[in-house]
Parts: structure tokens; sequence; C-alpha cells
């Protein structure tokens, strides 16, 4: 047999044996082998992460200058804390209003319960928008769980494995995340374009919208909790003929630089299935 | 013996493209280090393995990767039998039989992952993903075909030592 024939052959062998594990993977009878593989990789995975951000940061600033930088990014957490703060407050104080016209209807708002955990790598593939976090479902981390930092709403867990999970990030196009306006109080849906840009759709003709509007989740849905900022409104794009407006929106969260995130564990997302007729 | 050494190293340059590769982006694009390895161990001209470390290369990738687990471990070995058409080893020598090889593998590569990507129901902006990830990436790939090829080289040199007539 010439020796290309007996290549070509080989790796036909080979495009089955992988077709083969691509079907068994689709039903999901991998999951327990990718786990396990998943389970040393993992701890490479957050060891080298580790290493080279240390490495990074200790290139990068001298040693007076990272005693300053670690004033100021206290500063600029606790300044995050504090807007985080005012956001509350007024939503609260929205609400207030909100709740006394629907004769003092009390909402119940359960506190979050967050687990910290560190970005040990972003999806191989360039063309999704997903990260990898250093926890899994040996933590108690579930798929659905919204993702958060101290900054705002990031994405979702989507893929959960013992040792790491798959998040999926909002400026993936494929997620879609029910918002509202703070001030104007409109709602929408916000969701990726392709170029990675954060739009809000469906937003109703009659509404008005100001520029630099703190966009939160509504928490319509049932997907993500309610008042998470998501972003601020750059521009308004608005046209009669439309049957509604969309807003540009410059994310809360700089997705280029995520370190250490916040998974929201106490929440359940709904469960929407599609009904048969 | 090459898969004592190959499985851990692939499994490696899986880890590392994913957790310090993805931050050193040119555009949205970024080296393929699998592939790289891949396409330097066909370009030796041990085909077979290559087509080995191809499926394993990819089954480490589609680990850490939302695509369909199996997927690149087929495009791997779609590049590998590519690579073995060219008649690398005769050409080895050639200072551009590596770069030509790894512009065509790298753009089968990320040609069929954007197949892939639309086959499994997502939407693909195909101007973006070509100039914003497929070229950047291919310019990257092709910095790093010289030394990948030359390292493949000295792995097999070292592994299957050359025979000397005396």
């Amino acid at each position: 047999m010439k020796r290309s024939t007996s290549q070509v052959l080989f790796a036909g062998t080979l495009i089955l044996l992988a077709a083969g594990l691509l079907i068994l993977s689709q039903g999901g009878y991998l999951i327990p082998l990718q786990g396990l593989i998943l389970r040393p990789l993992s701890g490479i995975q957050s060891w080298i992460t580790l290493r080279v951000a240390a490495t990074r940061d200790m290139l990068t600033s001298p040693r007076d200058v990272a005693s300053l930088r670690g004033e100021i990014s206290q500063l600029e957490a606790e300044v995050a804390r504090l807007q985080q703060e005012i956001i509350s407050l007024r939503e609260h104080a929205a609400e207030v209003e909100i709740l006394s016209a629907l004769l003092d209807y009390a909402r119940a708002q359960p506190e979050s319960h967050y687990l910290a955990t560190i970005v040990i790598g972003k999806d191989i593939s360039p063309f999704l928008r997903s990260l990898w976090i250093g926890r899994g479902s040996d933590t108690g981390i579930s798929r659905g769980m919204p993702v958060v930092t101290d900054r705002g709403l990031i994405g979702r867990v989507i893929e959960v494995f013992p040792t790491q999970a798959r998040i999926q990030l909002i400026t993936d196009p494929d997620a879609a995340v029910n918002v509202k306006f703070q001030v104007s109080r409109a709602d929408g849906v916000l969701s990726a374009q392709l170029n990675g840009e954060l739009w809000v759709d469906l937003i109703d003709q009659n509404a008005t919208i100001s520029q630099d509007e703190l966009v939160l989740t509504s928490g319509l849905g049932g997907k993500y909790p309610i008042d998470i900022p998501v972003g601020q409104v750059l521009n308004i794009r608005r046209r009669d003929y439309e049957l509604f407006q969309q807003a540009v929106i410059q994310p809360s969260v700089d997705f280029d630089d995520i370190e250490i995130v916040l998974v929201i564990t106490n929440f359940r997302p709904l469960q929407i299935e599609q009904s048969t007729p | 013996m090459v898969y004592l050494i190959g499985v851990p190293l692939l499994a490696l340059l899986a880890v590392f493209q994913s957790a310090i590769l993805s931050h050193l982006n040119f555009l949205d694009g970024r080296p393929d280090l699998v592939l790289l390895a891949v396409v330097g161990w066909s370009l030796t001209g041990r085909t077979e393995e290559a087509m080995i470390w191809g499926v394993i290369g990819g089954l480490f990738l589609d680990l850490l990767s939302g695509l369909p687990f199996g997927s690149s471990a087929i495009i791997l070995v779609l590049v590998a039998l590519m690579v073995s058409l060219s008649e690398g080893r005769f050409w080895e020598a050639h200072l551009f039989m590596p770069l030509s090889v790894t512009l065509v593998a790298s753009l089968i590569f990320y040609g069929l992952g954007m197949v892939t990507v639309l086959l499994i129901g997502r939407e693909l902006d195909m101007s973006y993903a070509l100039t914003r990830i497929v070229l950047p990436s291919t310019f990257l790939n092709l910095i790093l075909a010289l030394p990948a090829s030359q390292l493949a080289a000295g792995l097999r040199d070292r592994i299957f030592p050359p025979e000397v007539e005396i």
C-alpha cells in the first residue's frame, strides 16, 4: 500500500475515534472522565496563573510603589463599595415610591452569599467569550449561578466540573440579560454584538433615557438577581419608525483584566422550560 | 517514549495557552501552541505520531474550551495529514517550508474552527473573525513557526538519534 494511502487511512481512523468521543461527550457520558482529567490540569493552571500574576506584579512595580498601589487598590475597593451603596440607596428610594404606590407591599430581598475564586484561564477558542474559574462542584458551584466582581455583573456559570467551572461572559453573543435603567426605570434586554459591543434592545420608545445612566439587572426571567450594575449608557439610538429604541452600553467591568470573581451561590436561577402544545 | 514526552507536553502547552497566552492578545488573536507542536512534529516526518499528537492535543484544547469535546482533535488530525502531504521531511531544511506550512495549517485550523462554531448554532461575524482573530493569530503563529520547527527537530534527534555508518 502506498504511504500516502496508509496515512489517509490512519488519519481516518483517528478522526472516527475523535468523532466517537464527540458523540459520547454530547450525550454527557464523558463528564466524569473530563472532570478527572481537569482535576490535575486545573491545579497546574491555577499555579501557573498565580505565579505569572506575581511575576508580572514584581516586574512592573518597584517595592515602594507596590505598597502605594496596595493602598490605592484598597481605596478603589472602598470607592466601589460606596458606589455600590449609593446605587443600593437610590434603588431603595425608587423602590419606596413604587412600594408605597402598591399599598405598602414589601418585597423580600435575600442577602446574597458570595464565593470568591480566581480566574485560571480564558476559553482557548478565540471565537468564544468565556472564562475558567478555579472552583467547581466540589465547592458547591452549580450551573446557572451568577458571577460578579466588585464593579458589576460579568456572567454566569454554564459548565461545571469538580474543580473548575466555565463562565459565559455577558459579552458573549449567546448571553442575554434582562436589564433596567436606574433613573428612567425602562426595561430592556442586554446582548452582545458579534464585535463585542454591548447593546440594550427592546426599550420602550416612550422611555426617556439619558447618557451615562446606570444599567442594572432587572431580575426578570429569573436568570440573574436584581440590581447588579451592568454598565452605563454610552449613546442611544432612537428612530421614530422603529418599535423600540436601543442603547449602547459601556460595561462597568473591564473584561480584559479580571483576576478574581465572586460567584453568588445562594441564587437559584429559574428553569423555564418550553411548553409543548 | 515519544508519547511519554508528548502527552504532558501537549497538556502543558494547552494550559499555557489558556492561562498565559490569553493575556497576550494581538487584536483578539493569540498564538496556538498545540497547533505549532503538531505542525512542528509533522515536519520532522513522523506523521503518524503527529496525528496522534493532534488527537491528544485537540482533546486537551477541547477540555479547556467551550467547543464540543473532540472537534479540535478532528481538525488537528486533518492539519497533520495536510502537512504530511506536503512532504515536509524532504523540504525540512528549507527556511520557508515551516512558514508556508504553518500559514496553510493556521488558515485550515481557524477556518474549520469557525465552521465548528457555526455548526453548534452560534453566530459569527465573518469579517470581524477574519480581521481581528484569524489573521492576527496566523501572524503570531508564523512568528513562532521557525523556533517551533527547530525545537521539534531537536526533540526528534534526541529521541531518535540519526544512525551513522562507520
